[in-house]
């Protein structure tokens, strides 16, 4: 197990450093936007409305942003706790922990793609 | 020389202590003084018997690191009066020990060797052919990396080092990083599959401490995170392009 870990290594890396920039950068807008910015009245009521998100949610872009803003956070979440395990002491039973974590964040992204396709 | 410091210093002899103990110094000091200085001062005026590391006392050979009010630092560099009126002093944390303030160095070497620090070439340069030149802008896209002087605060400082002994660690994948940015150099592959080999560049998580400990602002954490990306953007190509004999 350990030795897959090393090899999946630069794969988990990549999608942890995409999970750090959406979950930073696109996360923090999106926040900004629809969780403060529409209920406090600074986002014109009718640019979220159901049918105009729903129209951008489901084109192509659409659905690659939304998988992307769900899955990746998913691997950062995983890689980060990983390592937060790890830096507490617990670097022995990484390749339990590791998988389980992995796997989570393998299931959400599943869920993801499978609601992301279904919009 | 009218002011005096106290200093909490570590001290083993592996001949005689089961484990490190702490002796207390109350020395005279001197305005102008570095943090060596004192322990000259004690090992030459009061107890012979200090053992500590140094030679050039101008933070270039990069001997006397060691823990300075529990923090890596490079003791000749370190102005006395920054600290208070007790200071301690102990062995670089990270390191097993060999003596008093002197740390065993044999793993760490090691690791500067496993990343094979010099400059590799598919096919070696006949003299005749003249030597590599290099211009200005190709040797500033290693020269900060290449000031590291190993004197393995960052190994002391690095929260990674501390939890899993095998990483490669920042001062060793600092050099290593330096020589795939040398133009003259084409061993990047071959390094980039050590750096994503055991104890490898990921293991980093940019705790940053490398960077702050640094007493020549080589920026160890910059390299590492380079040479993640690197090694990730080496581990893809590997894909697509085949590469030769190596
Ligand atoms: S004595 Fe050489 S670096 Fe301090």
């Amino acid at each position: 197990m350990k030795h897959l870990l090393l090899r999946l290594e630069p794969v988990i890396w990549l999608l942890f450093g995409g999970g750090i920039m959406v979950g930073t950068m696109l996360m923090t807008a999106w926040i900004a936007v629809v969780g403060l910015g529409a209920p406090m009245g600074l986002v014109p009521a009718d640019a979220l409305a159901f049918e105009r998100a729903h129209a951008l949610g489901s084109s192509l872009i659409g659905r690659i942003v939304l998988a992307a803003l769900i899955a990746l956070p998913l691997w950062k979440g995983a890689h980060h706790t990983r390592h937060v395990f790890i830096d507490m002491g617990g670097a022995d039973r990484d390749a339990l922990v590791a998988p389980v974590l992995y796997l989570l964040a393998i299931a959400g992204t599943v869920l993801a793609i499978a609601a992301v396709v279904r919009l | 020389m009218s002011e005096k410091k106290t200093f909490r210093i570590t001290r083993f002899d592996p001949d005689r202590d089961e484990a490190p103990r702490t002796e207390t110094y109350e020395i005279p000091v001197d305005p102008d003084w570095k943090v060596l200085d004192a322990l000259n001062f004690i090992k030459d005026e009061i107890d012979g018997s200090l053992s500590h590391r140094w030679s050039c006392r101008m933070a270039v050979c990069g001997s006397c690191g060691m823990m300075v009010d529990g923090k890596p630092t490079l003791t000749c560099k370190k102005a006395l009066s920054e600290y208070g009126s007790e200071i301690s002093v102990e062995p670089l944390a990270n390191f097993p020990v060999v003596r008093d303030l002197v740390v065993e160095l044999d793993g760490f070497m090691e690791k500067f060797e496993s990343v094979k620090p010099w400059i590799i070439r598919a096919k070696e340069r006949a003299v005749e052919e003249g030597t590599h030149r290099q211009s200005q802008a190709e040797l500033e896209e290693f020269k900060q990396f290449s000031m590291c002087i190993n004197c393995m605060l960052c190994y002391s400082a690095c929260p990674v080092v501390a939890n899993e002994p095998e990483f490669i660690g920042p001062a060793a994948i600092a050099l290593g990083h330096r020589y795939n940015l040398d133009s003259r150099d084409e061993g990047a592959h071959e390094r980039n599959e050590i750096f994503r080999g055991e104890g490898s560049v990921f293991s980093c998580s940019y705790a940053n401490e490398c960077s702050e400990v640094c007493p020549k602002s080589v920026d160890p954490a910059a390299a590492v995170n380079q040479a993640k990306i690197n090694a990730v953007i080496d581990w893809a190509t590997g894909f697509v392009v085949t590469r030769g004999k190596e």
